[in-house]
């Protein structure tokens, strides 16, 4: 279980750092192209794609590493266990929103398969919009690994063996 | 009591143009002749969103409308987009028969039924499209090597393609910079687009090709347009084409007057242009995108 | 109306358990959605996606892609080493540095979240480690990137010239005496700040020509940087839009080529802060979009606007009411997009009480940048501040004095329009 987590977390790495440059890439590239007088139309259209997947799966990378930002300021002076009882109310209510987004993002790449990506026909604008549902499974991954930890850490869950 | 229903509608247009005045015009005669049984509230500048994302909100039977074109249409039921093809119809009374030719009937109704797009009417006419550039251009030989801005819409790249110049996608924002450091050498734009984002600081010469003459077509979601008692129905589409007629006269009122603004302000009109010539080499779109049979049909049922 | 109330309010009750804002802003707006059940339960996803096709924001993972690469290209250790010659005996020295970078980034950068991090990466750490306090340098970096959407060419002033059909040429001659005037400003602020809390100069001893003369030799690459992109823009290789991706391909051909300082391992680090980086602060914009839509939906900025002309028709005011509005707007909206959203309603209301649209265009994109810094919340202060390892409340109290220094300039901005329409009046006429 913990390899194939540790599998997955590494292969999210690598993809979204290739996306990244992959996107840089495509951009100078179409900038050089137009300078030499044979644009490249469709290296801005690449890029956005793999924007949109660079972005969720680096937002899963954040989370993970506790990158997003949020105001700590008073639930800090609450006494420990309104604290802890804080922590599990937002990853309650978090995880309700990423099953929501899975959901309907989900529905939404289904639904609107008709819909071309930047009109090019064939090519199907539900590659871009699964780019949310995918990412936001992966953040509902960490989210709940977050909740074993912090149940780990209040001693309800047993600790790990690896950990011990 | 009457049943109540809100109509939010969606367009790019920047409040002080004739269309979009045309759209409060529309809603304001729609909400009148239906004693505000059926009021619309217009939003101008794209502020209700991207318009693919608006479109597809529509075809999940939200109450939203969205100003769109052919070119976009014709992601869903393919022949529309011949309306958004190199001279197709040339002037706007043409456009305003459109609306009840069979063939252009059974496209929409296609499209209703399979894809849940209503279209209310298409009598909305933007105006000729010219080719502005740095210089002058008579025939398709002189748009070679011309990387020319166009809208990133396939039928719109194989059209600038096939009047001969190299069509270059680029968002609207950065046509100013672009032209400015010479990221592109021209747009293919209406007169109006010109002097509303000041490109006549970045352009010399107005090149009056009217390869195309954009054709809007007014969408709302089929489910929703169903549901609406059948003289709301009537009213949301007969005031369609009169504020769309009456905007497409202001238009074209418009794009003079602002081609005297660019003249006053040192653009050159370039307007022996070989139209025969481009005409010709229009063609190739046509056969390249599969649309000659469409097109064929539209103009037998215009009479032309 | 009251629909939108109810989600201002969750969203404040949301970030006060302690909630990370992205998630906050998502989940308060998708509470507009299940108010309106009619429409459709997919926008909140559609809009969020949408804001990754917005080719104006890929500047953001760009800069702070290229900024990552030059933190470890040797570029920051050479014009640290150029910064400690030229301002080592200044107290504060790196912070006026930090100001002075923001203004030559300014040139080059469209997006002054994108500047704000990158500055973090590359001068943030140091500053501290020479003394600063974490707070105020957090403050100085993130309000330094206020001169980025201001000096030409900035994604903002053709944004806002576009819709507003608003001449570009006569907007970017606008902004460089606003600039000058807002980095004094701040410099001033920095001054006074060090002065009193006595941050100690780095060096005592007047350099010599020779540590001048290496300084500058050393540094000249990165000297060179914001000057090579402007040469991309101005050679007509790179629209503004696509300057990032010029920005990083230039950080790699230093760090490889030039300062052969960079190794596969540095590569791969400087890779792996991005994918975080990038992840914290695009999560945040995308969902923020969920969040606008009630806004627009419910035509709040219009029921603005008619309350701000029954309040007072004098031209002066209404922008002074307009920027405070921007601001608080700004905690929420990313610069970009506010003055996408914004434009169209404010720009008549102004032009209608006679006031000049190039003046009010410089003091709307200022205002609207504004509110990425200033707390509660802001995308460039939780930037700053989540690089940092910052808190909120220690970022509010220390930049206290710059954000005074900004106020200033601001309304001295509203109430001088020469100051803004000097240039473009002695150039265009
Ligand atoms: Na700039
Ligand atoms: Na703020």
């Amino acid at each position: 279980m913990k390899t194939v987590y540790g599998l997955l977390t590494r292969t999210e790495a690598i993809l979204a750092a290739t996306l990244l440059l992959l996107m840089t890439a495509l951009i100078f590239v179409g900038g050089l192209a137009r300078m030499m007088h044979t644009p490249l139309n469709w290296t801005v259209e690449l890029a956005t794609c793999c924007f949109a997947w660079a972005c969720f799966l680096c937002a899963d990378i954040a989370w993970r590493n506790n990158m997003l930002m949020s105001i700590d300021a008073l639930v800090e002076r609450l006494p420990k266990p309104a604290r802890r009882g804080m922590l599990y109310l937002n990853y309650a209510i978090i995880a309700c929103f990423l099953c929501y987004l899975v959901y309907s993002g989900g529905w939404l790449a289904w639904i609107s398969r008709a819909r071309s990506f930047q009109g090019i026909s064939g090519v199907s604008y539900s590659w871009v919009t699964a780019s949310l549902p995918v990412g936001a499974a992966l953040l509902l991954a960490t989210t709940l690994l977050k909740v074993r930890d912090a149940l780990r850490q209040d001693g309800i869950l047993r600790p790990s063996r690896e950990r011990a | 009591a009457q049943q109540q229903f809100t109509l939010r509608f969606n367009h790019v247009h920047n409040p002080s143009e004739p269309n979009a005045k045309g759209f409060v015009n529309w809603a304001k005669r729609v909400e009148e002749r239906t004693k505000g049984g059926l009021k619309m509230q217009v939003f101008h500048s794209a502020q209700l969103g991207v318009e693919e994302d608006i479109i597809e909100q529509i075809r999940q039977g939200a109450a939203i409308g969205q100003n769109t074109d052919a070119a976009r249409l014709g992601n869903y039921v393919k022949e529309l987009a011949v309306v958004n093809g190199p001279y197709f119809i040339e002037t706007k009374e043409d456009a305003f028969k459109l609306g009840n030719l069979e063939s252009i009937k059974k496209w929409q109704d296609e499209l209703a039924t399979k894809h849940g797009i209503k279209v209310v009417c298409s009598d909305w006419v933007q105006g000729k499209r010219n080719f502005f550039t740095n210089k002058p251009v008579r025939k398709p030989e002189d748009l070679a090597s011309l990387r020319i801005r166009t809208p990133p819409a396939p039928i719109w790249q194989e059209s600038i393609r096939a009047l001969g110049a190299s069509p270059t996608a680029m968002s609207f924002g950065d046509i100013y910079p672009g032209l400015q450091q010479q990221a592109v050498d021209g747009a293919e734009l209406v007169y109006p687009n010109i002097t509303a984002s000041n490109l006549n600081e970045v352009l010399k010469y107005a090149n009056e090709t009217g390869h195309i003459t954009l054709v809007n077509f007014e969408v709302v979601s089929a489910q929703w347009f169903n549901k609406l008692p059948e003289e709301y129905q009537t009213a949301l589409v007969e005031e369609c084409k009169a504020a769309g007629q009456a905007a497409s006269a202001a238009m074209e009122e418009a794009a003079k007057a602002d081609k005297e603004k660019l003249i006053k302000a040192g653009m050159t009109i370039v307007s022996d242009v070989d139209l025969a010539a481009f005409k010709a080499a229009g063609e190739k779109a046509y056969e390249k995108l599969n649309l000659t049979e469409a097109r064929k049909q539209v103009y037998k049922e215009l009479g032309r | 109306m009251t629909n939108m109330l109810i989600v201002a309010l969750l969203f404040f009750v949301l970030m006060a358990i302690g909630m990370p804002v992205a998630f906050a802003i998502g989940i308060a707006g998708v509470v507009f959605f299940v108010q309106n059940p009619d429409l459709p339960f997919t926008i909140p996803a559609q809009v969020t996606i949408s804001q990754t096709q917005n080719f104006a924001l890929l500047a953001v993972p760009l800069f702070i892609l290229a900024g990552n690469f030059m933190n470890r290209s040797g570029i920051t250790e050479r014009l640290l080493d150029l910064a400690s010659v030229l301002t080592g005996r200044l107290k504060g020295g790196l912070a006026q540095v930090s100001i002075l970078l923001s203004a030559l980034m300014g040139g080059v950068s469209g997006s002054a979240i994108a500047d704000a991090a990158m500055q973090s990466r590359v001068l943030g750490e140091e500053m501290t480690r020479r003394g600063m306090s974490p707070g105020f340098t957090a403050g100085v970096l993130s309000f330094g990137s206020i001169l980025t959407p201001i000096i030409p060419p900035g994604i903002g002033m053709i944004l806002y010239g576009t819709i507003g059909q608003v001449s570009i040429g006569r907007l970017f001659a606008a902004g460089f005496i606003p600039a000058l005037m807002l980095g004094l400003g701040l410099s001033f602020a920095v001054w006074l700040t060090a002065k009193k809390r006595n941050y100690p100069p780095q060096r005592t001893t007047r350099p010599s020509l020779a540590e001048y003369g290496s300084a500058f030799r050393g540094g000249i690459w990165a000297l060179l940087f914001p000057v090579f992109l402007l040469a991309g823009l101005r050679m007509g290789i790179f629209t503004p839009s696509e300057i990032g991706a010029f920005a990083v391909v230039y950080a790699l051909f230093i760090g490889i080529l030039v300062y052969r300082k960079m190794n596969a391992k540095g590569f791969v680090h400087a890779l792996e802060i991005s994918l975080g980086d990038v992840g914290a602060v695009m999560f945040l914009i995308s969902l923020s979009a969920i969040f606008s839509y009630g806004i627009v939906f419910e035509r709040i900025p219009e029921v603005i606007s008619e309350g701000i002309t029954s309040i007072t028709d004098d031209v002066s005011l209404v922008m002074v009411l307009i920027v405070i509005l921007v601001i608080i707007a700004g905690c929420f909206i990313d610069a970009t997009v506010l003055i996408i959203m914004m434009t169209p309603i404010f720009l008549p209301l102004v032009r209608s009480l006679g006031g000049d649209p190039v003046h009010f265009g410089i003091v709307f994109i200022v205002a609207a940048t504004i509110g990425n810094f200033t707390p509660p919340v802001g995308a460039a202060m939780y930037t700053v501040c989540s690089i940092l390892k910052v808190r909120v409340g220690t970022y509010t109290r220390e930049s206290v004095p710059l954000m005074i220094a900004i106020a200033i300039v601001s309304l001295l901005l509203i109430f001088v329009p020469k100051a803004v329409l000097f240039l473009p009046n002695l150039l265009f006429g």
